[in-house]
């Protein structure tokens, strides 16, 4: 794209009078795009009105979601501009950036999997680092803590794993997870989401599909605008036709360990654009599902070929529906600025970042 | 920029109204208070009684706050003690809670009631209005500084700015250093957290029209009494259900005042006393 505006111009320089018409085809295309990625924007996000230039000047939008019914469920939209690269390149940036870069985001292991997964694929696990956040996830797994979100199943293979070990994470302790983590992406690349065992080994039984389901019901005009692309995913049901990029982390929720379990699809629509979603569809504690979908247009702006991003962010959490009034607020704030951390350092990270 | 006709119904998408509410009750021991070198009234004790309910229902301003608090402070006074053996408001609640980015929440907050004593010859007069105003300011997830004012009309000082901090200190450690509770507490688990701190009480009330000539003071009738006290101790709070909290606290009062400063005459603090507090509180 940005070959072919550079040429352009130097043709408007050279031969103006006889490419005035093209030239003028050219803009109202720029314009049409602009306004359609803009209109787009409105017509399904919570951000009505947006100065394109004015949004590309500034660092990302951010703001919460419409209430939702179900107290465990918490929304945050957010918007920027990606100035110098295209809805593809940002795919290709989103898939490339290694969040483990920062200690700030507390993701302290990462890895890609394949989509037929050994135990090898998780040996990290026996490199986790001694904080607190992974001592505290020990222990909850050594006592099988009811807090652990696992199912009665996988709760059964608990007693041949308990006692032994020392060091960050006791090799019984990596074992049960590899098992555990293993069988469950397993279980996502042949069923999807609507394949993963429920969370019941210590309280009303709980399905990570029905979380994502329920979170997309809530918000029908991002249902509605994602619901082609999703309908070819694993998300909150059976293996889709599009192939996802499977990883696995262990981060801190609330000073707790997690180990989770992620997919990352992405789809290229109309006139370059993109859309993309990045399911954390099984969670050890914390959250019980969290959804990233994307929504990318290609815009001129400042007369550089950008991308317009749209992000929602969705998560089920029990801990969500013990929050009341002002401590909601600040739960939502919280959210709204470790979701503007994180995209300010991809943004910092990748060429689009200002 | 955000938009109104995409951010859904903000009523009817909450299918209940979000409520809170305190159930609480405090004994005071004898303690005793002085007013000058000769007047003095000895070992009375206090009980103070909360009713506490507020619906909080989401908007697209923020979080509305619509309730009534009920509040009696009752005095086991000797006879002629120049003091009121009752005060006790019955008010409305009616706040909001804003959030204005993903730093700042604010909180205006009215309790437009009746503060006065018996209830029994209330007037135009009875009625006050104390508000505050507070910001919060979210550092990071375990840093919040706190910045307010509270006004309130009738007391001696109306407008008195309030500062406080919320510190997660460690993950088990928490200091909430932000009146009228500063604490810091410790969760020994999920659902029980022990915690020291205190509870810095003051409001304003009416006397009755011929209190002074009760007491033989004249100019006491129909006059305002500022109260104030101050505990100090430490206690649990007992998780039972998501939206049932039972607190126990015990500690002693080490400062106690009745003002009636527009008249000038004062009942200060001389022999501070123990107290025990019980609370059912929480959310739904």
């Amino acid at each position: 794209m940005k070959p072919k505006m550079l040429n352009l111009q130097r043709h408007f320089f050279v031969r103006a009078g006889s490419l005035l018409l093209l030239l003028l085809v050219l803009c109202l295309g720029l314009t049409t795009a602009r306004a359609d990625a803009v209109s787009d924007l409105a017509s399904f996000s919570i951000f009505d009105k947006v100065d394109l230039a004015q949004l590309a000047k500034s660092d990302v939008k951010t703001t919460h979601g419409p209430p939702m019914s179900n107290p465990r469920f918490l929304a945050v939209q957010s918007c920027y501009v990606a100035l110098g690269s295209s809805p593809a390149q940002q795919i290709e940036a989103l898939r490339r950036w290694d969040a483990t870069r920062h200690r700030e985001l507390k993701v302290y292991l990462h890895s890609d999997l394949p989509s037929n997964p050994t135990p090898a694929n998780f040996e990290k696990l026996t490199s986790a680092p001694g904080n607190a956040s992974v001592r505290s996830f020990v222990a909850a797994t050594q006592k099988l803590s009811p807090g652990l979100q696992i199912s009665k199943e996988e709760a059964k293979k608990f007693s041949a794993a308990a006692g032994g070990g020392g060091g960050a994470m006791p090799a019984p302790i990596v074992a049960f997870w590899t098992d555990i983590l293993t069988a469950r992406t397993k279980s996502f690349v042949s069923s999807g989401m609507s394949g993963q065992p429920p969370y019941d080994h210590a309280g009303p039984s709980v399905r990570a599909s029905d979380e994502v389901n329920g979170l997309l019901r809530e918000q029908g005009k991002i249902r509605n605008q994602f619901s082609s692309f999703l309908g070819a995913t694993g998300i909150g049901r059976g293996a889709g036709s599009l192939k996802p990029e499977l990883y696995w982390e262990l981060l801190d929720v609330d000073d707790q360990g997690v180990v989770t379990l992620g997919a990352s699809y992405s789809r290229g629509g109309a006139g370059g654009s993109y859309q993309a979603a990045d399911a954390l569809y099984y969670a050890s504690g914390g959250y019980y599902v969290a959804l990233t979908l994307y929504q990318m247009w290609p815009v001129t702006v400042e007369g550089k070929p950008s991308t317009l991003v749209w992000r929602g962010d969705m998560i089920s959490a029990a801990s969500l529906s013990s929050l009341h009034g002002v401590e909601r607020l600040a739960s939502e704030s919280v959210t709204m600025k470790n979701i503007t951390k994180a995209v300010t350092l991809f943004r910092r990270d990748t060429s689009g970042g200002r | 920029m955000f938009a109104e006709e995409n951010s859904g119904n903000w009523f009817q998408s909450v299918s209940h109204v979000p409520t809170e509410y305190i159930l609480e009750d405090t004994y005071v021991g004898g303690g005793d208070v002085e007013r000058g070198p000769n007047k003095s009234v000895r070992d009375f004790d206090e009980n103070d009684s909360i009713v506490h309910l507020v619906f909080t229902p989401r908007t697209k301003l923020g979080v509305l706050r619509l309730g009534a608090e009920w509040e009696r402070f009752s005095f086991g006074l000797p006879d002629h003690a120049a003091l009121p053996d009752t005060l006790q408001s019955v008010s409305l609640v009616m706040g909001l809670d804003m959030q204005f980015s993903d730093s700042i929440i604010i909180r205006a907050e009215g309790q437009p009631g009746v503060y006065d004593t018996e209830f029994d010859n209330l007037g135009y007069d009875n009625f006050n209005l104390p508000f505050l105003i507070g910001g919060t300011y979210i550092y990071s997830p375990n840093l919040q500084l706190v910045l307010g004012v509270s006004v309130d009309i009738e007391r001696k000082y109306p407008v008195i700015p309030v500062a406080g901090i919320r510190w997660k200190i460690a993950s088990q450690w928490l200091l909430d250093a932000v009146l009228p509770t500063p604490r810091l507490q410790f969760e020994m688990s999920k659902d029980v957290s022990l915690y020291v701190g205190g509870n810095v009480k003051q409001t304003s009330y009416r006397v009755d029209d011929d209190f002074g000539n009760a007491n033989g003071i004249p100019k006491l009738n129909h006059a305002i009494l500022t109260y104030s006290e101050i505990r100090t101790g430490g206690g649990f709070d007992w998780k039972i259900s998501p939206s049932v909290t039972f607190t126990g606290e015990v500690g002693y009062q080490p400062y106690r005042n009745f003002d009636f400063y527009r008249a000038d005459v004062r009942y200060h603090q001389d022999g501070g006393a123990p107290y025990g507090m019980i609370s059912l509180h929480g959310a739904f």
